[in-house]
């Protein structure tokens, strides 16, 4: 900083600057050399900013402190006015121009750092694995909040039940035709004890609960129910399901209907339409298959849907009047309907599973993609 | 059953192309399933119910086909031409057996000639899936798929004095049935037989003896009606279902038997030539009068909730044969809500017995379609299970801790169920299935461990190391004469707690990994405390057993309720499932978590945030092998100093310069006053009391330097 014409540790006189613009080239020639050394900065070189910082704005150092005690200070009267204006712009210019360095030596800084220390942002984060529901338990969950939103409570009840609750009391005697589509699963017990069987469905709840408890019904009954099936990739000898039963003194098919296509619509989607299809089910009178459009095609017809347009759900119907008999409601005031819905099918509908088996492995390969 | 388009056509007149009389038969409840093509012309392939036995028959089908369309129906010409001589007089039949066969009914041809069937017959059979035999066996079996109702011809010489009698079978009694296998009988079943012997199982099998050959010339026709539940039994005694079984178990028109007869008399005629004697031999002892059912418009309201108009509901029950009559005062009125009418149940239709019944038969015909959907009133709020909060809030901490839900099938091998059973005093017994299908899913489970380390196993043998998993779950038993079903929650842990990554070291799984979850768990239960040992299934030394704070703190002291226990599963039940790593299995009873959840939460109260600031002091101690932290933190406890706060072990080690038989333990202690900012000489004083007790009560040193 010595040696140059412009030396701030200088007055003025010394300088031989006395007219106005003997002073004005020594300001230009002061605020060349910042630009060059600036212009020398090197980029993120922050130590090297701080430094130049200081040999032109340090407070007792500094060129611009230096300027103002060695040109203004000791300056004539006339002479300080032109030196003080100045003096001011050479300081708005160093000022701003260094907080701009400031900035960008910063932003350029941070990168340079991040590289040298080797952060990799495509590495992943430090995670923490955490556990999956099972979808046999998602699909049941929502399958129950869909019936709680319309005011249907849930009840569980026993695995192992009476061929009274489980065949009987549903109007299915023995000799029934229908008790061949559910092969049965019986107990080994003690000669002469009462026989006891595995569910076949959950529809025996329908009967504790009108034993226990008087119209209004409105329920369902999540749970595991065993058939003597063969295990294949649609049949599993223990499967869940969910009953529904609904009995009070206004309840009518359109009542079963409106439930039905509800159910379907926050299952299945808004725009999915259901479809009524006449059957035949011992414990429901009249008694009706439940079919949606085919979600896949939308009823256009497809490999899911073999071509129907249509996907079979679950059976339902009104409750037969003979069930009323077993439970002493009474069957001329009363009316309601029912439904038995496999959970496993619409867990396999909702995520495109196709083997029922991959349900009951509990591979963990499996179970983690329904996070 | 397989339903030929063009045989419907024959009986009833059909506007539609085969899909489309598919899909609207299936919207009648006749499931239309499939349709193919075949020499015969469009099969359906349709899903009767069982309660539609009178759809088991081409004729069948065209009712409810003429009551979709609205056309009308013919039934199929039955006119054979008949000689003189008159068939009571060649065959005698007696029944004796009036609650197994309802009737008898026996024609009488002769001078049949046996053959091939006609290619057009042939076809129809193949179609429906049938194997042609001859002419006369043809005839029986064409006419069974088109009326519904099975015939057996048998070849009359070959029964003794040519006659008939319907008897229960003989003790023991023994018969060759058409496919070859000797037929071992018992008192309640039914047999067609001759003076001398069974010569058919009734409704079931004929028997090879009189079977009809490439010899036979006179034939006896049988066309009966046999017991539907007699059927059933004896056609699962003998492991025998045939499409004539089928038929009879689901209840047959005995209607039917005489006019199928005929029937079929005319069609072997037809195909085979020969005389069929005059009149039919008819032993009908079961004849009922058809019953009258009522209907209310009423009463179709009250079910089906929307109407249906008087001339729909009538042309719908014509159609069908219910033959309507309007019977209310009102009867000119049009659709009346006082509109009644009296129906005759056909003897085709036995499933229409009550009103409900027939409103079905409108309301499907009508179409369910036109029903308006209404959602029921809400009478009163719905309730979620009552343990479902707790479960919830279990689920999501387990989720949290990085457990998998696994939902296995309980059943399980006898062999490794035992290997977990605890055999306490008053412990239920095995639940075992009396026909099981497997001896390795015999028995339903006993505990949830089985069927984790089964899980377990099937993972750890797919190459997946690192694995956490529970599952809430019924365990049962038997006791006595009743079932027990008990939820269980189970967990199972193997391989490393922590991978290895750029970011981490690894670190195996170990029992204070398991100890650790179980803790955080059942914070939420208010805590659980675990004490050394557990059952003989887990590794000795790296076993616990669990009680939960709650239910601890309800029990005079020294009295423990296990709610559970867990730890590494023994070597020894390992080897058995052949695994060669670690594994962690821990079980819990639910319902106490249940319990201890609910009055956790009810218990939680609000304290006060400390205002003055908590000081740690470490006290680094040695001790004597053998004495726990857990003694140490009583101890310290002991001193009943309101201000501790916490008490924690932070380093625990042993070897360097710790003499042998003792370990060092670094316990830190906080200390916390809610009145004042805790002086110097408030904690000197405090930590002097801990050092003195500890010296005194586990023989601590304190370590310097
Ligand atoms: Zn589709």
């Amino acid at each position: 900083m010595s040696g140059a014409k412009s030396n701030p540790e200088r007055n003025l006189a010394e300088l031989g600057a006395t007219s106005a613009e003997g002073i004005s080239a020594l300001f230009v020639e002061v605020r060349a050399r910042f630009d060059r050394e600036t212009g020398q900065l090197a980029a993120g070189d922050l130590a090297a900013w701080t430094a130049l910082r200081n040999s032109w704005l340090g407070r007792s150092s500094g060129v611009i402190t230096a300027i103002g005690d060695n040109w203004l200070k000791p300056s004539a009267p006339e002479q300080k006015r032109v030196v003080g204006k100045l003096l001011n712009e050479l300081k708005a210019h160093v000022e701003s121009t260094l907080e701009e360095l400031r900035v960008r030596a910063e932003a350029a800084g941070e990168t340079g750092a991040a590289a040298a220390s080797g952060t990799d942002l495509s590495l992943p984060g430090l995670r923490r694995a955490l556990g999956t529901r099972h979808p046999i338990c998602q699909t049941l969950e929502e399958l129950e909040r869909i019936f709680l939103s319309i005011g249907f409570s849930v009840v569980e009840g026993p695995e192992i039940e009476t061929p009274y609750y489980n065949f009987e009391a549903l109007n299915i005697p023995e000799h029934h035709p229908a008790r061949d589509t559910m092969d049965t699963f019986y107990l080994s017990l003690p000669k002469g004890s009462p026989e006891l069987l595995l569910r076949t469905h959950t529809s025996p709840m329908q009967i504790h609960t009108m034993e226990r408890q008087q119209p209004p019904v409105r329920i369902i009954v999540p749970g595991r129910c065993y058939r003597r099936d063969n295990p294949d990739s649609t049949h599993s000898f223990a499967f869940h399901q969910i009953e529904g039963l609904a009995v009070d003194t206004d309840i009518t098919f359109c009542e079963f209907k409106g439930t039905v296509e509800y159910f379907v619509r926050e299952f299945l989607g808004p725009k999915t339409r259901t479809r009524l299809r006449p059957s035949y089910f011992p414990f429901t009178e009249p008694s009706a298959e439940v079919d949606a459009s085919c979600f896949a095609c939308d009823g256009r017809g497809c490999r899911i849907c073999k071509q129907a347009g249509w996907i079979e759900l679950f059976g339902s119907g009104m409750v037969d009047p003979a069930v009323y008999g077993f439970v002493n409601y009474d069957a001329k005031r009363l009316s309601g309907f029912a439904f038995g819905m496999g959970v496993e099918r619409m867990a396999m509908m909702r995520y495109g599973i196709s083997d029922i088996q991959l349900l009951y492995q509990n591979d963990v390969r499996f179970l983690r993609q329904f996070v | 059953m397989k339903i030929l388009y063009h045989w419907l056509k024959e009986f009833v007149a059909i506007p539609l192309e085969p899909r489309e009389l598919g899909s609207r038969l299936s919207l009648a409840g006749v499931a239309v399933d499939a349709i193919e093509e075949s020499p015969a012309g469009p099969v359906l392939d349709a899903e009767i119910t069982t309660n539609r036995p009178d759809l088991l028959g081409h004729l069948g089908v065209a009712r409810e086909v003429a009551a979709i369309v609205r056309s009308s129906f013919k039934m199929p010409e039955a006119q054979p031409k008949e000689s003189a001589e008159r068939a009571g007089d060649a065959t005698r039949v007696e029944i004796t057996c009036p609650d197994l066969c309802g009737r008898f009914t026996a024609r009488v041809l002769r001078a049949v000639r046996i053959g091939p069937s006609p290619d057009w017959l042939r076809q129809r059979l193949e179609a429906l899936g049938q194997t042609p035999i001859n002419n006369v066996v043809d005839a029986t079996n064409y006419v069974m798929f088109e009326l519904g109702h099975a015939l057996h011809a048998f070849d009359l010489d070959t029964l003794a004095e040519r006659r008939i009698v319907v008897r229960r079978a003989n003790p023991g009694e023994k018969m060759r049935t058409l496919d070859g296998i000797e037929r071992v009988l018992t008192r309640d079943m039914c047999v067609v037989a001759d003076a001398r012997r069974a010569v058919a199982i009734g409704g079931i099998m004929g028997g090879a003896e009189t079977e009809i050959s490439s010899a036979t010339r006179n034939l006896l026709l049988e066309c009966a009606w046999f017991d539907p539940i007699s059927i059933r039994r004896t056609s699962k005694a003998l492991g025998l279902r045939t499409e004539a079984s089928i038929r009879f178990e689901r209840r047959a028109d005995p209607e039917m038997a005489e006019r199928a007869s005929r029937r079929c008399a005319q069609l072997i005629q037809e195909i085979a030539g020969g005389e069929v004697l005059a009149g039919v031999v008819d032993v009908y002892p079961s004849r009922q009068p058809a019953a009258e059912l009522e209907l209310t418009r009423r009463e179709l309201l009250r079910v089906m909730g929307a109407d249906v108009p008087d001339a729909e509901i009538e042309g719908i029950l014509r159609a069908l044969g219910f033959e309507p009559q309007r019977t209310d005062a009102n009867r000119a009125g049009h659709d009346s809500l006082v509109a009644a009418w009296r129906c005759t149940q056909p003897s085709w239709r036995n499933d229409v017995a009550r009103e409900v019944d027939l409103i079905e038969e409108v309301a499907r015909h009508h179409g369910f379609d036109k029903f308006p959907p209404r959602l029921p009133a809400a009478r009163q709020p719905a309730r979620r299970l009552s343990h479902a909060n707790a479960l919830d809030a279990l689920r999501e901490r387990l989720i949290g801790l990085g457990y998998q839900e696994a939902v296995p099938i309980p059943f399980v091998d006898e062999v490794h169920d035992v290997l977990f059973r605890e055999e306490a005093a008053g412990a239920p017994g095995i639940a075992r299935l009396a026909n099981p299908l497997a001896e390795d899913a015999a028995v339903l489970r006993s505990t949830g461990a089985v069927t984790m380390v089964r899980t377990l196993e099937w993972n750890l043998n797919r190459g997946q190391r690192n694995l956490r998993l529970f599952e809430i779950g019924r365990v049962y038993g038997i006791e006595g004469s009743k079932s027990v079903e008990t939820p269980m929650l189970t967990l199972g842990a193997a391989g490393l707690a922590r991978e290895k990554s750029v970011h981490d070291s690894p670190r195996t799984f170990g029992l204070e990994d398991l100890k650790g979850d179980l803790e955080t768990l059942l914070e939420i239960c208010g805590g659980v405390q675990a004490e050394a040992g557990g059952p003989a299934w887990l590794q000795a030394g790296r076993a616990m057993r669990l009680a939960l704070v709650r239910e601890k703190s309800a029990l005079s002291a020294g009295d423990t309720k296990w709610a559970g226990a867990g730890g590494q599963l023994a070597r020894r039940v390992a080897e058995r499932f052949k695994l060669k790593q670690d594994v962690w299995v821990a079980q819990l009873q639910l319902d106490p978590l249940v319990r201890a959840f609910a009055a956790h939460r009810a218990g939680r109260h609000f304290v006060p945030l400390p205002r003055f600031p908590a000081v740690e002091r470490d006290f680094s101690l040695v001790v004597a092998d053998g004495v726990t932290f857990g003694r140490v933190a009583q101890t310290i406890r002991g001193l009943a100093v309101p201000e501790i706060e916490n008490i924690e072990a932070v380093d625990l080690f042993r070897g360097g310069a710790i003499p042998a038989g003792k370990h060092s333990l670094l316990v830190r202690v906080t200390l916390q006053s809610h009145e004042s900012t805790l002086t110097e000489a408030q904690v000197n004083e405090v930590s002097a009391r801990i050092v003195a007790a500890l010296e005194r009560e586990v023989g601590a040193t304190l370590r310097t330097g």
